[in-house]
């Protein structure tokens, strides 16, 4: 005679068993790489339940300047000297292509003259990633609801709505559709998708597609120091996620004292005083 | 030997920062290895702004002729930073220039250095003249 709570036991096995079967054999696949879909190769969503923490003070102007900006989002290569063998950037085949047929308008690379740069001839948005390879100054204001990040150069904002989830299906836009959550009471985690495929990922010309899943992570690594780890997640473009960093100090020059604003005036001028006289052949920009 | 290695090696870090930071546009067509000293040099005009500050210059070649020359800076919110103004050069200002000029001879470059009359140094790159150091942090990351 078994003891009535082994039947229990017995009973609740034969009940849950199958039920946990189905829900594995449930588990969709992965998504081949032609189907257009929010679902990357890293969760978009928030964590659940969100981590506890308290919330990091990002007040201040947080500068890039020497040594900080760099030319290429790769960890590995942010001078930009690798282009195309970057070791940590796993291209598809188009995209390596297409970052080839480019020509910079800074950078070792550089072809100023002959630059297809988006911005430089008419100050489409910098975007995501590449908005962090100019010596300017950011802003965060912090919400209880909303992070607010303001930047001098463009000038431009985004809102990353906190706690938050993104739409079923957002309208792709420059700067995409951004949540975000505290970790560890030192990070800003900021999580975009909704993007448009204008931009480019820095000044080397790496693309991006509306599938771009792109994660920041802002950590107050002391009083006057930020560093931000950015994680690139493209299944239109790249095999695999990427890193990106970049670090931010404080700066008391004050913020938007010089608002650096996009002009494809400026952008010519500038090429016709200084660039096209060093240029071997150069004639004209355009 | 181990201290002439620290130098190279300093010399090395300073060089991949300096091309990082002055690489815009065309970095690859200055001569980023020496300086040009250019002496006595007459500021004709300032600009100051974005994409990059324009500083035009006079000065006579070896062979005593005049010519005009145009260096630029970082943008006007990064000179700030390293302690300049709109106001830090005028018209008929005299001034030695340090430049890293075009490799094919063309009078443009990357200014690096200039000297005041006065002996007042302003200087184009290097750590922030205010910022974190005035607030006792850590300077500039990476």
């Amino acid at each position: 005679m078994r003891p009535p709570w082994m039947r229990i036991v017995l009973l609740a096995s034969m009940v849950a068993l199958p039920i946990l079967l189905e829900a594995q054999a449930a588990d969709p696949p992965k998504p081949p790489m032609d189907v257009y879909t929010l679902k990357n190769f890293l969760p978009t969503a928030p964590p659940s339940p969100l981590p506890a923490s308290s919330v990091p003070d990002l007040s201040g102007d947080w500068a890039l300047g020497l040594g900080g900006i760099g030319q290429s989002l790769s960890a590995a290569d942010p001078a930009g000297r690798m282009r195309g063998k970057e070791p940590d950037i796993p291209y598809q085949p188009w995209a390596l292509e297409y970052t080839m047929k480019q020509f910079p308008p800074t950078g070792p690379d550089a072809a100023f003259e002959r630059t297809t740069d988006p911005n430089i001839h008419t100050c489409e948005p910098l975007g995501l990633g590449r908005i962090y390879m100019y010596p300017a100054k950011t802003k965060f204001v912090q919400t209880p609801a909303v992070v607010y990040i303001l930047h001098e150069l463009g000038p431009a904002f985004r809102i990353v709505w906190l706690n938050a989830r993104h739409p079923e299906d957002p309208d792709p836009q420059y700067w995409g559709h951004s949540i975000g959550w505290y970790e560890n009471g030192d990070t800003l985690v900021v999580d975009t998708v909704g993007v448009n495929d204008r931009s480019w990922l820095d000044q080397l010309g790496h693309p991006h597609t509306e599938r771009l899943h792109f994660i920041e992570r802002y950590k107050k690594t002391d009083a006057n120091t930020l560093s931000l780890d950015m994680t690139v997640d493209d299944p239109g473009a790249y095999t695999a996620p990427w890193p990106g960093k970049r670090n931010f100090t404080k700066s008391a020059t004050g913020f938007m004292r010089y608002m650096w604003v996009c002009s494809v005036r400026d952008n010519y001028e500038h090429y016709d005083k200084v660039g096209k006289s060093g240029n071997p052949g150069a004639t004209s920009f355009k | 030997m181990k201290s002439k290695l620290f130098i190279l090696a300093a010399v090395v870090v300073v060089l991949s920062a300096s091309v990082a930071v002055l690489a815009h546009h065309g970095g690859n067509l200055y001569d980023t290895t020496k300086a040009t000293e250019l002496k006595p040099a007459t500021i004709t005009k300032f600009e100051w702004g974005t994409p990059h500050n324009q500083i035009y210059f006079d000065v006579k070649n070896a062979k005593g002729e005049m010519q005009h020359w145009v260096g630029s800076t970082e943008p006007a919110g990064v000179m700030l930073e390293r302690g300049w103004t709109r106001r830090s050069l005028k018209e008929g200002d005299l001034v030695t220039v340090f430049i890293f000029a075009a490799k094919n001879g063309a009078t443009v470059g990357n200014i690096q250095k200039i000297i005041m009359a006065d002996g007042k140094e302003l200087t184009t790159s290097g750590p922030p003249a205010g910022g974190a150091a005035r607030e006792g942090g850590a300077g500039r990351g990476n």
